[in-house]
């Protein structure tokens, strides 16, 4: 595939796009803290909010007695699941699993909101104020530890109307013929003949690795604000203004009856969410409490209560057949993955089996059955970074062919990856073989066995080798709309700004086409608008990028059009010109096929000397729409069963068998997005998913005391996440094979290079044997017996 | 090229450019008021002439609860007055008195540096320090650096690396920055890595920022 149907798709020759360094349109707003989010606006005679939380792991509110709490002067109301308002508010689309309560009594993981919220002058009083709630609770068992909670004996910790696992976009792949046993639902997918694969295998291996959890961690705390104001241009009445749900703004006016003009959202910013979308309930209530004590209301999270899970836990057990020669046959993968607390996203469970690292293989025998537990340990909102979780699974299985015939990996994975076209192309997949090309010259490559390498100082070396689809998943389609105003071109959209550099790439496109500079072109932020990039991270950057790229197109036309015109028929000289001779546009005289915008000027094609600067080419106010999306991705439509372009991920770690410590000594990736549009940014983001991969397999961990159910680090202090000291080097090499079918032959990089087990495995082939994540040192001095 | 003086943004009317966030930055300065006019109960939100007002209906009408007081603060060259409760930290007091939204909340603990401001020429750590101990110290916020032309090459080699992707706790690394730089005008990639070690970004963008400030650093020397 390539970017064959849109306009310029094959275009050769590149001025802007792929240029470094070019500042994002928002940077200086982010740079100098005038870039305002949801949680710093501070209105007059604002009210603060706070939901009771939950002490225990999974509880419910039988009775809460009010009185004292409202008898604190400062506190203005007090809203308990039991009032009407409260019944009434129902959950956005990106709400996931049997529909619950917006707010009810039942509290299913630690620190849960749960049956009232407090409005008071401010949070201290708030805090106060649930202190004297008079709350009885009824304690229930809970099960933080999964593999106790999907035994026949444990205490079953659901009620039973919420008992189905998550739905969400995907459907889920329930199993037929095991139907929800206690805390344990089924799932399996299952292709080919699995029995028919293990009788053709010559040997089995079979591995456990257990996907550690990790935190979602939005930079910034989830909170919102929000006020009612008189808005007499739309239909009069009250108008809501929310700040601090960037993006989700129209669902959060529906929650209220309120239409989208009647819905003002000036805020542009939202940290880093890196597919973490689900709304939290401070970000959703504000309105309410506005509406009912009539003056603005803030309610924000602490960091404390924002350790959702950017990933669940899953313990997997994998069978692999193979022949002699390292060629997989089948593949029988059986996990238990954590369904964490009601309306946990199901892209943490049962969503995975549709894709990821099997598809990818020859081999068609594969099976996928999953236990997902209900737990009260946490809750994962849509979907995470490292999204397809199980990629790694795959990856462990190439290493220990690898191992158990004495060949390098990448041989393997050569060997097993199929065409591009089909699972049954046996020819080579040109993204793949370039990445490995580049990746092995990278990282001088030189494999070696399990434990076979000390390093000069006395460390054990160990390599690891991993790849990956870069996907593009977007499946949204984009409205666009250029305008040429006086002379210069603007891109107006909504935004937002959510830690992706999407804007910029548009703007990159729209200046390419038109023959301008990134600077040329004036991108307008307007709430109202309706062109947003998002759809995806990079991969909904360049699709958003294609059709803008089309839109670009038609603008261009509209204006060679409109300078044609007006070089053979010049508008009446306006007030300030007038009586002053006019020249003859060097235009005249041609049709718009024959010009061009070349560096700033219309000009003609055949002889651009003759050029009219864009911004006296035309005195029309020009606009220009599309509305539309790139071809579907392979990946979309293949899910891993075709193949275009790919990256390839490397790890070397030296590990002190005295200490324990794991050194990561560098990672090394190369990575064929299709077409680079932002190299600056596009380094970063590989940067960002190879430390989130170094923090979940060395440094972060949630800890739970397992007799009451609490999370031990939920905080900054406990949970350790990698600072600027810890960071490994990551060397990059990007490849530009123009394979996908976005902008360009752009195709997506996003959460592709994220994983959980790359060091893991360089630790194993460091030393021998196998540490769980995170690798810290006394896991890795007890797998080696000295612990 | 374009009409270059046609550089407002229609719809919204938000503009980003550099000029104009050193403008607002500069304007979020001047929007403190030097003194109070009104002190405002924090516990019923009434309204009152004076401090010694607001006391004595604290006493009567709230007995037990938190007291108000005023603390005089040197923020970005500017003296103001500013009424807080004792137990408030810096970082709230910069947010929710004063409007200076760039010292950001996030980990509440002492752990991310997304609060980092500069008191007394030391890079600290505002929402684990009490406003009530600041009062008359001077204090440097992001709004104090940006709307300094002598940093606009730090701003701008920040912006010019992707130093940042979501930009939430990018004030603080340029507020760490800008300490060392006071410090040490040549900072090795070593010595940028040390200040910063107090810095967290959840978006990996750390290998960005020795770049930026070491480019900054040479700018600036030039410039000098």
């Amino acid at each position: 595939m390539a970017d064959l149907a849109g306009v310029n798709g094959q275009r050769e020759s590149f001025r802007v796009v792929g240029k470094p360094n070019l500042p994002g349109i928002l940077s200086y707003a982010l740079a100098t803290g005038v870039a305002k989010f949801g949680i710093d606006y501070v209105l007059p005679d604002m009210l603060h909010a706070k939901f009771l939380r939950s002490p225990y792991a999974n509880a419910k509110v039988l009775r809460v007695d009010t009185t004292k709490a409202r008898a604190i002067p400062g506190v203005v109301d007090i809203v308990t699941w039991e009032d009407e308002d409260i019944k009434q508010l129902s959950s956005t689309p990106f709400g996931f699993g049997a529909r619950r309560p917006w707010l009810d009594n039942i509290a299913d993981q630690e620190n849960a909101e749960v049956a009232v919220i407090v409005v008071a002058e401010n949070e201290d009083i708030c805090e106060e104020a649930l202190r004297q709630l008079d709350i009885e609770w009824e304690v229930l068992p809970h099960v933080v530890d999964i593999l106790k909670g999907r035994q026949a004996d444990a205490p079953v910790i659901r009620p039973p109307e919420f008992n189905n696992f998550a739905a969400d976009m995907f459907a889920p792949r329930p199993d037929p013929e095991h139907p929800k046993r206690g805390n344990v639902s089924f799932a399996i997918t299952v292709q080919g003949d699995v029995d028919a694969g293990f009788k053709e295998a010559d040997q089995v291996i079979e591995y456990d690795l257990k996907m550690p959890t990790f935190a979602s961690h939005i930079p910034n705390p989830p909170g919102s604000a929000a006020w009612w104001f008189d808005d007499p241009y739309y239909g009069g009445g009250k108008s809501l203004h929310i700040e601090g749900a960037v993006q989700r703004k129209d669902a959060i006016g529906a929650m209220y009856g309120m239409p989208p003009e009647k819905t003002v959202q000036e805020g542009l910013f939202q940290g880093g969410k890196y597919c973490d979308w689900g709304m939290r309930k401070s970000q959703e209530i504000t309105p309410l409490l506005a509406r009912r004590t009539g003056r603005p209301v803030r309610c924000v999270n602490t960091r404390e209560e924002t350790f959702d899970f950017l990933m669940n836990e899953r313990y997997m057990h994998l069978k692999v057949g193979i022949k002699n020669n390292g060629l997989i046959t089948a593949v029988d993968d059986f996990s238990i993955s954590d369904g964490g607390a009601q309306g946990n996203s199901a892209f943490g469970t049962a969503n995975d089996q549709g894709y990821g690292p099997y598809y990818t293989l020859k081999c068609q025998n594969i099976r996928q059955s999953m236990e997902i537990v209900d737990s009260n340990r946490g809750k994962m909102y849509l979907s995470g970074q490292h999204c397809p979780f199980n990629w790694d699974a795959g990856t462990m299985a190439i290493y220990l062919i690898a191992e158990k015939l004495d060949r390098d990996p990448i041989d393997i994975a050569k060997l097993n990856l199929h065409g591009p076209t089909a699972q049954t192309d046996e020819s080579p997949v040109p993204s793949f073989e370039a990445c490995l090309e580049e990746g092995k010259k990278l990282m001088n490559w030189n494999w070696h066995r399990a434990g076979d390498k000390t390093l000069p100082d006395g460390r054990r070396h160990g390599a690891s080798f991993r790849y990956q689809i870069c996907p593009r998943h977007a499946f949204s389609g984009y409205d666009c709309k250029l305008e040429l105003r006086k002379g210069q071109v603007h891109m107006p959209t909504q935004g937002p700004c959510t830690g992706i550099y999407a804007v910029e790439c548009n703007a990159m496109v729209v200046a390419e086409e038109l023959g301008l500079n990134y600077e040329d072109i004036k991108v307008d932020f307007d709430y109202r608008e309706t062109f947003t990039p998002v759809g995806g991270g990079s991969d909904g950057t360049t699709a958003s990028s294609w059709a803008m790229k089309e839109c670009a197109n038609i603008l261009k036309q509209k204006i060679l059009e409109a300078a044609a015109e007006e070089a053979e028929n010049p508008p009446p000289p306006s007030m300030f010109s007038f009586g002053q001779p006019q020249e003859p546009s060097p235009l005249k005289g041609h049709k718009p096929g024959e010009l061009d915008i070349v560096d700033g000027s219309v000009c003609v094609r055949a002889d651009p000397s003759k050029a009219v600067p864009l911004a006296r080419a035309t005195s029309k106010n020009i606009f220009a729409t599309y509305s539309g999306r790139p071809p579907a991705s392979i990946w979309s439509t293949g899910m891993g069963r075709m193949l275009d372009t790919m990256n390839t991920a490397y790890c070397e770690v030296a590990v002190d068998t005295e200490t324990g410590e794991v050194e990561i000594l560098r990672f090394g990736v190369v990575a064929d997005p299709g077409k680079v549009m932002r190299p600056t940014s596009l380094e970063s983001q590989i940067d960002q998913v190879m430390f989130f991969s170094q923090g979940c397999q060395l440094l972060e961990e949630y800890v739970y005391d397992e007799r009451t159910g609490v999370r031990l680090t939920a905080n900054m202090l406990d949970y350790k996440k990698p600072t600027i000291l810890d960071i490994p080097p990551v060397e990059r090499r990007f490849l530009e094979t123009r394979a996908g079918n976005a902008a360009y032959g752009a195709s997506g990089i996003s959460h592709s290079l994220a994983n959980t087990h790359m060091v893991i495995i360089a630790i194993h082939n460091a030393i021998g044997v196998w540490v769980d994540p995170p690798a810290t040192p006394d896991k890795v001095l007890k797998a080696l017996g000295k612990a | 090229m374009a009409d270059k003086e046609n550089t407002k943004s229609a719809g919204g009317g938000v503009a980003f450019t550099q000029e104009a966030a050193q403008a607002q930055a500069a304007a979020a300065i001047s929007a403190i008021p030097a003194s109070l006019k009104e002190f405002r109960c924090p516990t019923c939100n009434r309204v009152f002439a004076s401090l010694t007002d607001l006391k004595a209906h604290c006493a009567e009408e709230h007995p037990g609860s938190v007291v108000p007081e005023t603390i005089p603060l040197h923020i970005n060259g500017k003296d103001c007055e500013v009424l807080i409760e004792p137990h408030w930290t810096l970082q709230r007091a910069l947010q929710f008195r004063l409007g200076l939204t760039g010292t950001k909340h996030m980990c509440n603990r002492g752990v991310c540096g997304s609060c980092t401001v500069i008191m007394g020429g030391r890079a600290v750590l505002s929402c684990t320090t009490l406003a009530i101990e600041c009062g008359g110290q001077p204090i440097i916020t992001i709004e104090g650096i940006a709307a300094d032309p002598k940093w606009k090459p730090l701003i701008d080699a920040y912006c010019r690396w992707d130093a940042m992707q979501c930009g939430y706790c990018t004030p603080g690394f340029l507020v760490s920055a800008k300490a060392l730089l006071d410090k040490n005008p040549h900072p090795t990639e070593e010595e940028c890595r040390e200040a910063l070690a107090g810095n967290i970004c959840i978006c990996g963008t750390y290998p960005r920022h020795s770049t930026a400030i070491i480019e900054a650093a040479l700018k600036m020397a030039k410039e000098a």
